[in-house]
């Protein structure tokens, strides 16, 4: 019964149309052309709240966590992106991932900065409470990293290879740590381990523990490693505790990362409020990715309101100047990205279902789960194709898309169970 | 005459205590990078509480509203507790069988670590605020029940003789006989009550969020900011004299 509610692309994309001729036709009249290039997101979101999809919320609650890649929301909100859209964001600090996923399931938090993995996890009831989710938008490309303690570096382990000898030579605990079970840090941590043949599970002792405890724990040498966003990663070269192994881009380029994350109750009876926040978010993401404007960005989310952080620990990394502890510089071109001309922001159903062939890879999963259905089911296409379409963003044609990652294996969606089923390093 | 005497005997023993510290403090901050020394630590203090009460944003807002922020949720969870707790106390001290029925549970319940009742309380009241009030409310409420049941047990058989000689009714005996007997014991579950209520605050909002001083030590701890842990550790130290003190008064008002 939601459903009829809720407005379908086809007509919701007839009725835009109208209103862009409405407002040709005001154009033809006012005879002033230019004005149409000067004014048309003003008038056009104005004509948006003022008409019947409206959002149905004013304020809309939204948790972070301190982290360089929450920048679109903070960005979103400081610029006041989202009051050209009819809403106000109210951001949220949150303590932990297991915080975040507590509120967004008691209704505490509308929306939120979330992992990938975490939302399909909870969907399935692993990593928390079964309940239904939805991902309204992927926030952040690129930009985690996986950093090794300056222990190993003293024994000359720098890479993935040395590490793995290190691993069968020397018999001792290897700690390595991630944010959260399900999420994506530890999906990544997992398969660059298991590249080198390191099987994660087993080999080596993965636990969850907060960032910060991450780098004091590698502080007093009780850490091998770990996997995290920035700026933690940055910050262990900055504090001479560890340096940085492989970024997540080397492991698989334009990876998805944070979404833009809600319970599906919400989506499901604040279409307008999903929408509106989708535009403001892709606006500010815009922003974001002009490169001229990256400085201030970075010096906005130092704030402490925000990350809370040292600027100059953001702003390197954020601008795509990466130097990894050992004494090489580089530019990566596959900095942290928020929009790239929004293939960041679409909602891939592939990017959603191989969080799942590793979550069964990993054995969380006891059984292939029906991944198309669920990716269908949690990434909501069709909002995001209205949204994006109001504010002229570009939307690919394939639901799916092609990666291929480090150990050179292809992923496109097609054959999920049989590639899930693939890997050599695995859960037993 | 008079001053050096009291200087000897109550003010030069803690002003020992202090500098001691201090130097025990130096010393160790002299030898690691990471731990910043008192002067430091006093520099940080003094910008911080030059401006205690702004608010920037709802996620950045001065050291006072989140000490007051805190002090309100151990205030409603204490109260709570003391509400509930020091009735029941009356009841299992007073009546065998309730003792005997509840003791199992309480002495099983008593010893679980705070922290472990925040799931549950998540859970049940489905909001991260209610939880941690409800965190402050189960670990304060056992010294609580125990002290005054423990009062009412202790009380002389003779009281209640000479209760029962005269013909007391219940509410007689429980107002000029009982309460009068056992507000010690009560007083003394209410201060270690109260102790336990604000240790417990700090470590509940670390895991919650929102304002208090709980979550502020947090985010400095996502900073690595250490002289602000510090102050929170001078903070949360020096509320917890200030509430402890209160207390101490109150209760010499009651003593006979």
């Amino acid at each position: 019964m939601e459903a009829s509610k809720i407005i379908t692309s086809e007509n919701f994309v007839s009725e835009q149309n109208s209103r862009r001729d409405f407002m040709k036709q005001t154009g033809a009249i006012l005879g002033a052309a230019g004005i149409m290039s000067m004014v048309p997101m003003g008038t056009r979101a104005a004509a948006w709240a003022a008409g019947s999809d409206a959002p149905e919320l004013k304020e809309v609650k939204v948790g972070f966590i301190p982290l360089t890649d929450c920048a679109s929301l903070v960005i979103a909100s400081v610029m006041k992106f989202d009051e050209k859209y009819g809403i106000k964001i109210v951001l949220s600090k949150e303590a932990s991932w297991a915080g975040v996923r507590d509120k967004l399931a008691n209704g505490e938090l509308h929306a939120a900065h979330v992992l990938y993995g975490l939302v399909y996890g909870v969907h399935l009831g692993i990593g928390g409470q079964k309940k239904d989710m939805s991902v309204l938008m992927t926030l952040s490309n690129n930009g985690q990293a996986i950093t090794l303690s300056s222990q190993l570096k003293d024994k000359g382990v720098t890479t993935g290879g040395a590490l793995k000898k290190l691993v069968d030579a020397e018999k001792r605990d290897y700690t390595f740590a991630q944010t959260f079970p399900t999420g994506t840090h530890a999906m990544w941590l997992y398969y660059w381990l298991a590249s080198h043949d390191i099987n994660p599970l087993s080999d080596v002792k993965t636990i969850t523990v907060p960032p910060p405890q991450m780098v004091a724990n590698m502080r007093v040498g009780n850490m091998d490693g770990f996997c995290v966003g920035e700026p933690w990663n940055n910050r262990a070269i900055y504090d001479k505790v560890g340096f940085t192994a492989a970024t997540t881009q080397d492991i698989w380029k334009d990876h998805p990362e944070k979404v833009l994350g809600c319970t599906a109750e919400f989506s499901q009876k604040y279409p307008n409020t999903s929408r509106a926040l989708i535009m403001a978010v892709l606006e500010a993401s815009k922003y974001i990715d002009e490169m001229s404007n990256r400085r201030k960005v970075a010096e906005i989310i130092a704030d402490k309101s925000y990350v809370n952080c040292p600027l100059e620990v953001i702003d390197q990394r954020l601008e795509g100047k990466y130097e990894d502890g050992l004494g090489k510089k580089w530019n990566d071109p596959n900095y942290m990205k928020f929009y790239n001309d929004g293939a960041v922001n679409f909602p891939y159903l592939s990017d959603g279902m191989w969080f799942l062939t590793q979550h069964k890879r990993w054995g969380m999963l006891k059984e292939d789960p029906d991944y198309l259905a669920v990716a269908k089911k949690i990434n909501q296409i069709d909002l995001y194709k209205q949204a994006a379409s109001q504010v002229k963003v570009p939307v690919p044609k394939d639901v799916m898309r092609t990666s291929k990652l480090m150990d050179g294996t292809v992923w496109d969606g097609k054959d999920p169970k049989k590639y899930a089923a693939s890997f050599k390093v695995r859960a037993s | 005459m008079k001053f050096r005497r009291y200087f000897g005997e109550h003010l030069f023993p803690p002003m020992l205590g202090a500098a001691l510290f201090l130097v025990v403090w130096m010393i160790l901050a002299q030898s690691s990078e990471a731990l910043p020394g008192p002067m430091k630590t006093l520099d940080s203090a003094i910008a911080l509480f030059s401006d205690p009460f702004y608010q920037k944003t709802p996620n950045d807002q001065g050291i006072g509203w989140n000490i007051l922020n805190s002090l309100g949720r151990v205030g409603v969870g204490f109260g709570l507790a003391a509400l509930i707790g020091i009735p029941l106390g009356f009841i299992v001290g007073r009546i065998q069988f309730i003792d005997k029925m509840t003791s199992p549970i309480i002495s099983m319940l008593r010893p679980v670590s705070p922290l472990a009742w925040l799931p549950i309380g998540l859970l049940v009241f489905k909001a991260a605020n209610p939880a941690a009030i409800w965190v402050i409310f189960i670990s304060s409420i056992w010294p609580m029940i125990i002290n005054t049941a423990m009062g009412v047990r202790q009380l002389p058989q003779d009281y209640m003789n000479v209760a029962r000689v005269l013909n007391l009714s219940e509410w007689k005996i429980f107002t000029k006989i009982l309460f009068p007997a056992v507000m010690p014991y009560m007083l003394t579950g209410i201060r270690l009550a109260v102790g336990t209520a604000w240790l417990v605050i700090v470590a509940a909002e670390m895991l919650t969020g929102g304002v208090g001083i709980g979550f502020w030590v947090w985010d400095e701890w996502n900073n690595l900011n250490v002289e602000h842990i510090i102050i929170a550790i001078f903070v949360v130290g020096i509320v917890g004299l200030l509430l402890e003190m209160l207390l101490v008064r109150i209760a010499k008002r009651f003593s006979y």
